[in-house]
């Protein structure tokens, strides 16, 4: 205990320098405005700005890219305030309850119920990290090829089956994902697969260049198409959180940020669904439900809490099990493996100090994003209403150059544009995208896995079902597709409703 | 009281559903990429001799390309069940404010900056002269003053030309990083 604290203490030591600080100013604030800005993710932001800290130490890249994440996450919400378009898709449910609020004059108000809501959650996510990481991945010490195979399954499964859409689109993404992530060089026979000649194809498509496609790319064009956007106001009210507020939905503020921690924790699904199911919790629970959709305070408080929850319970599961969480904790992640920093299991036992460094990089992050969100207001307004006509170009060339950048491939551009195109269409079919780019994370651990486990068990697939993590984890994977079938369910909750008659009426 | 309609319960609450046909269509080349998939893998060398079948090249990929079939055919089945085959060949509604003439000037601007600027000039000049295109033809009035479309376009080209020379400082001289 006191060797965790101290090593708590050396972490956030690293971070005291007057070097460190002024970079989390800069980072989160740079992360604030990407977030702010519609066309602009918080993934395409870490994946960008991974570039950008390609040649920094690692310590220090990697606190740029916490400070993006949790930035845009929160940056989102401004544009869901005053402009009623979600900065992020993260911010997509705070737009039911903040614009409202920003119509009847109250945009200040709602800015400073986002800021308490999304420091707290952040700051309940971060507790999580600290108090659950150590514990999980102790767990994923005992894991061998048969639970690590279930792992890579059941996130593309569970970020099909709960990505906020379509359950079948979201397995067919993912498995598209999966499939591209064979394409090159295979590992035992480096036999080039997929690449028909072509030396390119054969080194593999990389991550974030199709991040950076899918997310960047993609919104481009898709920011293009949309109606331009207007202010809802040019001035605001204040902006200081009411201590009122916080206390009177402590509640919801605490079930918010389980409910986003929780999220995060599973593979793939991120911050979008988070702040849904937030909002859909505290929605059920409330006292005053029909001021939801409204200008309801608990309800933007909620979906804040939760999205900015899910920031640091995304990065549990990649420091755990090199699982991404979410989309840009995907694009973490491929930073990490660049600055030579093995997520996963080892992690703990390799460099324990970047845990107790990522906790302490949560903590600073968090509180420069309460000091921009309390004094940054009208420069944050001012970047609002700069035109998506002279931005999304200025975007599409820093896409060029981030997609360039990690391995100077020209045909890296090329995969960017692909992954654009794919992203856009796939969209418009009501396709989610953080299921592919999941399977394109997983697909190594997956097919390595899975092969490693077929040749210990000289073929056999029992070992798969009956070592009992790899069997809990199967019947999760598999009941979760069997739910996302509408007959199955309406038979299972049947056949429970008959159960429970039967029971009660034997009782 | 009155309540907002729910939503179906595959969509996000604030997504519209898509008419059954796209699915139909979406399937049919999901359909055609797992089958491609499986011949691809078909044709390649199992390393049998070498005594390990499960380390075969093809071996997983062609398990993705089987259940990209499975689930493709699953969507066209749910898409004809739900009336895909019956349904008017209508478009879906456009959605209000949203241009596809847009969307294909910007797709084409985009295309011909990566595929035919970057790397055939200095990337500040190519970013420069993209920015510049972008902003112009978008913020294109037929019936603008001169005066007027001569600031537009001044501002145009000074926002290019900072691009350019910004994010050369920044990534190559400062952070170090090639550029195309």
């Amino acid at each position: 205990m006191l060797d965790s604290l101290s090593q708590f203490g050396a972490a956030f030591g690293t971070f005291m320098s007057p070097g460190a600080i002024v970079t989390v100013l800069w980072a989160t604030f740079l992360g604030i405005v990407i977030g702010a800005l519609p066309g602009l993710t918080a993934t395409m932001g870490v994946a960008l700005m991974t570039t950008l800290t390609f040649t920094m130490p690692h310590t220090e890249a990697i606190l740029v890219l916490v400070c993006i994440y949790v930035g845009a996450i929160y940056g989102g919400s401004r544009s869901a305030i005053l402009l009623n378009i979600p900065g992020t898709p993260a911010s997509a449910c705070s737009t039911l309850d903040g614009f409202p609020l920003a119509r009847q004059g109250l945009a200040g108000r709602a800015m400073g119920i986002s800021t308490s809501g999304s420091w707290l959650g952040t700051l309940f996510g971060t507790l999580c990290v600290a108090t659950l990481t150590p514990v999980l991945a102790e767990l994923a010490l005992t894991f061998q090829s048969f639970e690590f195979f279930w792992i890579a399954v059941f996130g593309i499964v569970i970020a099909g089956t709960l990505s906020g859409g379509d359950a079948l689109k979201g397995y067919l993404a993912g498995f598209l994902g999966l499939w591209i992530a064979t394409i090159g060089q295979e590992p035992h026979y480096n036999f080039q697969r997929f690449a028909f000649g072509y030396p390119d194809l054969a080194g593999g498509i990389g991550l974030l260049p199709a991040l950076v496609g899918a997310f960047g790319v993609a919104e481009v064009l898709q920011a293009m198409r949309a109606p331009a956007a207007k202010a809802v106001a040019n001035t605001v009210d204040s902006v200081i959180p009411r201590i009122g507020d916080v206390l009177q939905y402590w509640r919801t503020i605490l079930r918010s940020g389980a409910i986003g921690t929780f999220i995060g924790i599973l593979p793939g699904l991120g911050e979008d669904t988070a702040a849904w199911s937030s909002y859909a919790a505290a929605r059920r629970a409330s006292k005053e439900k029909e001021k939801y959709g409204k200008g309801s305070i608990e309800g933007l408080m909620s979906a804040e809490t939760g999205e900015s929850a899910c920031v640091p319970g995304a990065i549990i599961p990649v420091l755990t099990l090199a699982v991404p969480g979410s989309a840009p904790a995907a694009a973490l992640m491929a930073a990490m493996l660049i600055h030579d920093i093995n997520p996963g299991p080892m992690l703990m036992i390799q460099t324990p100090e970047f845990f107790y460094q990522i906790v302490a990089m949560l903590v600073i992050a968090d509180m420069s994003k309460l000091l921009f969100g309390l004094t940054l207001v009208r420069p944050l307004l001012w970047i609002l209403l700069v035109p998506r006509e002279r931005l999304m170009p200025i975007v599409f060339v820093l896409c060029t150059v981030g997609a360039f950048a990690i391995t100077s491939r020209v045909f890296d551009i090329y995969v960017m544009l692909f992954f654009g195109l794919i992203g856009f269409v796939l969209r418009e079919l009501k396709f989610p995208m953080a299921p592919m780019i999941l399977g394109l994370v997983l697909g190594e651990l997956l097919e390595s896995n899975l092969t490693r486990a077929l040749v210990l068990s000289d073929g056999s697939i029992a070992p798969f079902f009956t070592r009992p993590i790899s069997g809990v984890l199967a019947a999760i994977t598999i009941f979760s597709v069997v739910w996302s079938i509408p007959a199955a369910q309406n038979a299972i909750r049947g056949g429970m409703r008959g159960l429970l008659r039967r029971r009660a009426t034997a009782g | 009281m009155p309540q907002t309609p729910s939503p179906p319960p595959s969509l996000m609450p604030h997504e519209e559903p898509l008419p059954p046909r796209y699915d139909l269509w979406t399937a049919a080349v999901f359909f055609c990429v797992g089958t491609a998939i499986l011949w691809l893998c078909w044709q390649m060398p199992t390393y049998r001799e070498q005594g390990e079948i499960y380390t075969a090249p093809g071996l997983v990929p062609a398990l993705h390309g089987v259940i990209i079939i499975v689930l493709s055919l699953w969507l066209g089945f749910r898409a004809i069940g739900r009336g895909a085959l019956h349904a008017p060949r209508e478009a879906a509604a456009p959605r209000e404010g949203y241009s596809n003439t847009r969307l294909f000037l910007a797709a084409t601007l985009c295309l011909a900056f990566a595929v035919g600027l970057v790397g055939r000039l200095p990337f500040w000049l190519a970013a420069a002269i993209f920015v510049f295109a972008f902003a112009t033809l978008f913020e294109w009035q037929p019936g603008l003053a001169p005066r007027e479309r001569a600031r537009r376009m001044a501002i145009a080209a000074v926002t290019g030309l900072a691009t350019g020379g910004i994010v050369v400082l920044v990534f190559e001289r400062v952070f170090l990083v090639r550029l195309p």
